[in-house]
């Protein structure tokens, strides 16, 4: 008996001890591939076109990122997370040092001034990128900090008002809006969880809601005299109307999916891609997905995040520890938000903001911060049972 | 143990378990309506945008110009080619996509195309509004049809390190211009293109299909699976003509209806010389045709030039109900109040030129059509005394003269009712049958006429191709069937018809039927399809086709062929009507015309005429001939064919040294000083022909040529019987027109025995009996 009951404890430590969630990681790579043979089919065109004839310019960039990134992950997920309680406050000041840097030093690429470039290294980073990281790692310390605090206006008003301060900044020094609604989202979701009661989200989510409407409305009104968004906001409405100008993308991108039917084109065989949708391996990658390989693969990797997303929270309802919970929730809310915009956008659900679609979309930085984060996740759930 | 592991950690509560479910369905629902929106754009507009993804495409994006193919002439000098020029693009999307390279790219254009664009009203103001309003336009033509020099230097530019590859969004794109380097040089048979490569004119038009070639296209198309594939197909380049049409003799011929212009314009009205000259000169035995000329002339190069029209007479356009109901076109000569015709002035092309009236742009069009027109071609007239040779033939080779006949000419004939005058009105008195030839008896030849009977000379008319086509390789060939009467029927020919036909009158020729069938008379009897193209050649310059004469039929004998190169002869002689047109140094044969013209309505008003001379040299063995038209000349009296002979006189005295026809006359140092004149006057610089020394090695060498041309032409005789049917039972080939046998192997005709003996008249005579 007693053997036995020995034998059981060891095997459940064995258990404990090397518990990984493959299905995560095969969804993590599966995606990791895909992405990278999506950005190879929608990239040749223009990065032959741009790049002096280096068909393969954009692919090997985002595979040498992608390669990074899975050393970032490998790290984090043996790294302690309970040390990213103490890292987090010098991790926010960091993004936002980096934030304040960006006009000042920053490359701009494509008209947009975004990166920083690591001296020595000839690497460039998105200071928007490492917010994101940031801030999972902060709103989870704050909220532990602040426990029973939360749950008054004035605690809940800081909790709130660390990200909001990061939002801003990434708004006004990297004009980068996505982001910001990101890192806000990503806030507000991790404090959803941690606190009791809906009655507050459901009311903030219908005044966010009824003050969109409002803005919409009044720029419909307005007509064309309004600025750079509200266009935006009037190609939303009607691209059609924009097809020359803001509505160009989202056009062309609407024409690619439709044209796409149940199971595609074929890989590769995206005519779409050929300087219609400028870019075709940023932001509007979803849309060449649809036209490749139709509703029939477009509605799979979209079950595949689902996955992904189901199974960090898993990780989070069995993490050991509410930090690893509120880590992995932040993690999962990164990637749920990012997921649902970037396909909002692409089938002009909402108006176009630049975001892009996880793991997949072009973008070293942010593929390299991503698969770090799943690399806490990872970590947290090895050490679920402990 | 977990829980007490765990006891001093904080745990994730139920409550945040909840809300943690709570938060993957709202994650769930926004997937779910995501994808729901996924197909609804799928199944909704699916369709609609898949035509507008394919509608984006550019699939035919470009077409890849053909070279039309050359005319050559004989020699295989060029009269019309292809020049390959460039049409200036601007791809604003291209330039417009690095902002540095605007302004470079404007200077270098500015630089290098200012003057061209300006053509097109483009200058860099233009540009830069173009620029800002279409920026993703990537097709506009800023100039064309630049040639190769007036774009090297840019090319150079470009390709050099000063542009530091600046030069964006602008190229070429092929293109070609049809050019005539000789300009109205034998305007009526080459004819013209239009800029879209369709031949409208002349040999352009009738190897339309030969010349052009296939264009190539850079296309898009979509392949089995809905893919996008591009495809260049190379453009074919069309196939070379190479006529038969000689430049330098052509330029002769049209020298000199110049000069005749130039000498008889403006004498009774003021305009050309004559309403129209025509001029052709042809191989006697094969019916190439060497030279073919008219005058006015226009420039190839620019055919809607109106200055041409200028003393031209004026033509309008009618139209009319023919019996049948449809609406015809007829185009007659514009004529004042008092029936007196309207030519065209200085004036009148100034309103065609600036007038926008749609009737005066009508009545331009009708004019330069006229002008177009293939003279030697396209136009029918009254041959008049020119057709007396056929007659005689006719006579000849129906046996129904012997040509040893002696008529009396009292200066007019009755004949059905009507008194037909003789050209001289005073009577030839008595005439044999080369007499009538050589004075051009018009009693004489209506004697003939009358000894071979309608049923006869209708046959042998129609047989010698006259109001037939005579298919011609050049267009506008009409149709002259309705112009000549035949025998039987009801409208068909009466004995005032066989009368006038004799000499030429009342019925309707072209130029090229009449030198056509002229040429069977004088080279034994071959009856050969005239044609101006000999060779076509592909776009490397390999020969393709050659184009043999073609051998129709046998018109006469050969016996009767000599008989009317005899009488022919004797036109040129001092006493001949047609002296005036020997050359200096030369014999030739030929005979004059000298026609009345009726007008649109039949009435005759004996103050028009059509005159001409229908020569051929050497006078003993043709060997090329010619035929000069001069249609209403500009003179008091018209009736003189001393206009058409002073041009044969003048062509062919430049054409035959040309030709390398040594002298067969004495030239006496009266002749000498008329042609060093001719020679001086004309600016003619080759070397005379040598007469004195060469002349009896010559005439000996022209003998034994003209012996060997006999042999030459009697095994040519053989295929005229062999082609003969066969007869099933004795196997000998039968002779159609006498039904006798021949034999195989000889030729020799049965029941024909006197034939040769008896003289070829009277066997014909008896042949036709039959």
């Amino acid at each position: 008996m007693a053997r036995t009951g020995v034998n059981v404890l060891r095997r459940q430590r064995e258990k404990e001890e090397t518990y990984i969630d493959y299905s995560l990681i095969f969804v993590i790579f599966f995606l990791l591939a895909f992405g990278l043979v999506m950005i190879y089919s929608t990239s040749t065109y223009w990065a032959n076109l741009k790049m002096g004839g280096d068909t393969s310019y954009f692919f090997k960039h985002q595979f040498g990122a992608v390669l990074g990134g899975i050393v970032a992950m490998l790290f984090m997920s043996y790294f302690p997370y309970g040390f990213l309680r103490k890292m987090a406050f010098p991790l926010y000041a960091t993004s936002v040092v980096l934030l304040f840097l960006v006009p000042i030093i920053g490359k701009e690429v494509n008209g947009a001034k975004r990166w920083i470039i690591i001296p020595g290294l000839g690497l460039s980073i998105q200071p928007a990128e490492i917010a994101k990281i940031a801030v999972i790692a902060f709103m989870a310390t704050m909220i532990l900090r602040l426990q029973k605090l939360l749950l008054t206006p004035k605690g809940f008003g800081v909790a709130l008002g660390f990200p909001a301060f990061l939002a801003l900044l990434i708004r006004l020094c990297t004009k980068n809006l996505s982001s910001a609604i990101i890192v806000m989202g990503i806030a507000i979701v991790m404090l959803f969880i941690a606190t009791p009661g809906y009655k507050r989200y459901v009311m903030a989510a219908l005044s966010v809601l009824a003050f969109g409407a409002l803005v919409v409305f009044i720029i419909y009104h307005a007509g064309a005299n309004g600025n750079f968004r509200s266009e935006r906001v009037l190609a939303w409405l009607d691209p059609q109307g924009h097809a020359t100008g803001k509505g160009f993308q989202t056009l062309q991108s609407l024409y690619a999916i439709g044209s796409g039917g149940t199971f595609g084109k074929g890989l590769g065989e995206s005519m779409q891609k050929m300087g219609f949708i400028p870019e075709a391996q940023n932001d509007m990658i979803f849309s060449v997905i649809c036209e490749e390989l139709g509703l029939f693969g477009a509605i799979a990797v979209m079950l595949m995040f689902l996955l992904l997303i189901w199974r960090l929270m898993i990780i989070a309802n069995n993490a050991p520890d509410m930090f690893g919970a509120l880590l992995v929730i932040g993690v999962m809310a990164h990637i749920a938000i990012q997921v649902i915009l970037n396909i909002a956008v692409v089938t002009n659900t909402i108006p176009n903001t630049g975001i892009t679609l996880p793991f997949i979309s072009y973008g070293g930085t942010a593929v390299t911060f991503q698969l770090a984060e799943l690399g806490i996740a990872l970590n947290v759930g090895r050490n679920i049972g402990r | 143990m977990k829980t007490v592991k765990t006891k001093n950690v904080q745990k994730f509560t139920i409550g945040m378990k909840k809300k943690l479910v709570v938060l993957f369905i709202l994650v769930l629902l926004a997937f779910a309506g995501l994808a729901a929106k996924l197909i609804s754009i799928t199944a909704n507009n699916g369709k609609e945008y898949e035509k507008k993804v394919l509608s984006q495409q550019r699939y035919d994006s470009l077409t890849i110009p053909y070279k039309r193919g050359s005319i050559l002439d004989s020699n295989e000098t060029t009269l019309a080619w292809s020049e390959k020029v460039y049409n200036l693009i601007l791809d604003a999307k291209v330039l417009k996509s690095d902002e540095k390279n605007v302004e470079p790219t404007l200077e270098a254009l500015n630089k290098y195309f200012a003057g061209k664009m300006k053509e097109n009203g483009i200058d860099m103001a233009w540009i830069q509004d173009y620029l800002e309003k279409h920026p993703d336009k990537s097709y506009y033509i800023l100039a064309k049809r630049l040639s190769y020099d007036e774009i090297k230097d840019f090319q150079a530019f470009t390709a050099s390190e000063e542009s530091e590859g600046k030069i964006k969004g602008v190229y070429f794109e092929d293109d070609y211009i049809r050019r005539y380097p000789e300009n109205t040089l034998a305007c009526d048979v080459v004819g013209f293109a239009s800029a879209d490569n369709q031949g409208q004119a002349g040999l352009e038009l009738q190897y339309n299909d030969v010349l052009s070639g296939i264009a190539g296209r850079e296309y898009g198309y979509l392949d089995d699976d809905m893919k996008l594939e591009r495809t260049t197909i190379p453009a074919v380049d069309g196939n070379s003509i190479v006529s038969t049409i000689d430049v330098h003799l052509q330029a002769i011929a049209e020298k000199y209806l110049k000069v005749f212009n130039e000498e008889n314009k403006n004498q009774v009205h003021p305009g050309n010389g004559a309403n129209n000259v025509g001029c052709i000169i042809s191989n006697v035995n094969t019916g190439e045709i060497l030279a073919m000329a008219s005058y006015p002339d226009f420039d190839l190069n620019n055919p809607w030039d109106t200055s041409r029209l200028v003393g031209r007479p004026e033509f309008v356009e009618i139209e009319e109900k023919n019996s049948e109901g449809k609406t015809i076109v007829k185009r007659e000569q514009l004529k004042d109040e008092k029936g007196n015709p309207i030519y065209v002035s200085q004036e009148r092309v100034d309103e065609f030129n600036n007038s926008e009236d749609p009737e005066v742009v009508k009545q331009k069009l009708c004019n330069l059509k006229s002008l177009w027109r293939n003279y030697c071609v396209s136009d029918s007239y009254e041959p008049g005394s020119v057709s007396k040779p056929l007659t005689v033939a006719i006579g000849l080779e129906s046996g129904k003269i012997t040509g040893d006949e002696v008529y009396n000419c009292n200066g007019y004939l009755e004949v059905g009712g009507h008194k037909i005058h003789c050209h001289n009105t005073g009577g030839d008195g008595p005439v044999s049958v080369q007499r009538a030839i050589q004075k051009s008896c018009n009693v004489g030849l209506m004697c003939i006429a009358n000894q071979i009977g309608i049923e006869t000379f209708s046959k042998y008319q129609k047989n010698l191709g006259i109001g037939l086509r005579t298919n011609i390789d050049l267009p506008g060939e009409p149709k002259t069937e309705t112009l000549v009467k035949r025998a039987g029927g009801q409208n068909g020919m009466t004995p005032t018809d066989l009368a006038t036909y004799s000499f030429g009158q009342s019925f309707n020729c072209t130029m090229i039927e009449m030198i056509t069938a002229f040429n069977s008379l004088v080279n034994g009897g071959k009856y050969y399809e005239p044609h101006v193209v000999k060779k076509i050649l592909s776009s490397s310059g390999s020969t393709i086709k050659n184009i043999e004469p073609r051998l129709l039929k046998q018109t006469v004998s050969d016996s009767t062929s000599k008989k009317i190169i005899e009488y022919c002869n004797s036109v040129t002689e001092k006493e001949g009507t047609g002296w005036t047109a020997q050359p200096v140094g030369y014999k030739i044969g030929g005979k004059t015309g000298t026609a009345e013209t009726a007008d649109e309505h039949g009435v005759r008003n004996k103050r028009e005429y059509v005159v001409s001379f229908m020569g051929y040299a050497p006078a003993d063995k043709p060997e090329i001939s010619i035929y000069v038209v001069v249609d209403r000349p500009n003179s008091v009296a018209q009736d003189n064919a001393r206009f058409a002979t002073f041009i044969v006189h003048n062509i062919l005295t430049e054409a035959l040294p040309y030709l390398g026809y040594p002298m067969t006359e004495e030239i006496t140092e009266k002749d000498q000083k008329e042609l060093d004149e001719f020679r001086e006057k004309y600016g003619i610089t080759s070397e005379q022909p040598k007469v004195e020394e060469k002349q009896e090695e010559e005439a000996a060498a022209a003998s034994q040529d003209s012996e060997e041309k006999k042999e030459d032409t009697e095994e040519n005789k053989e295929p005229a019987w062999k082609s003969f049917d066969v007869d099933p039972a004795t196997g000998y080939y039968i002779n159609p027109n006498t039904g006798n046998f021949v034999d195989p192997d000889t030729g020799y005709e049965m029941g024909a025995s006197a034939f040769e003996d008896e003289g070829s008249d009277n066997a014909a005579k008896e042949a036709t009996k039959n």
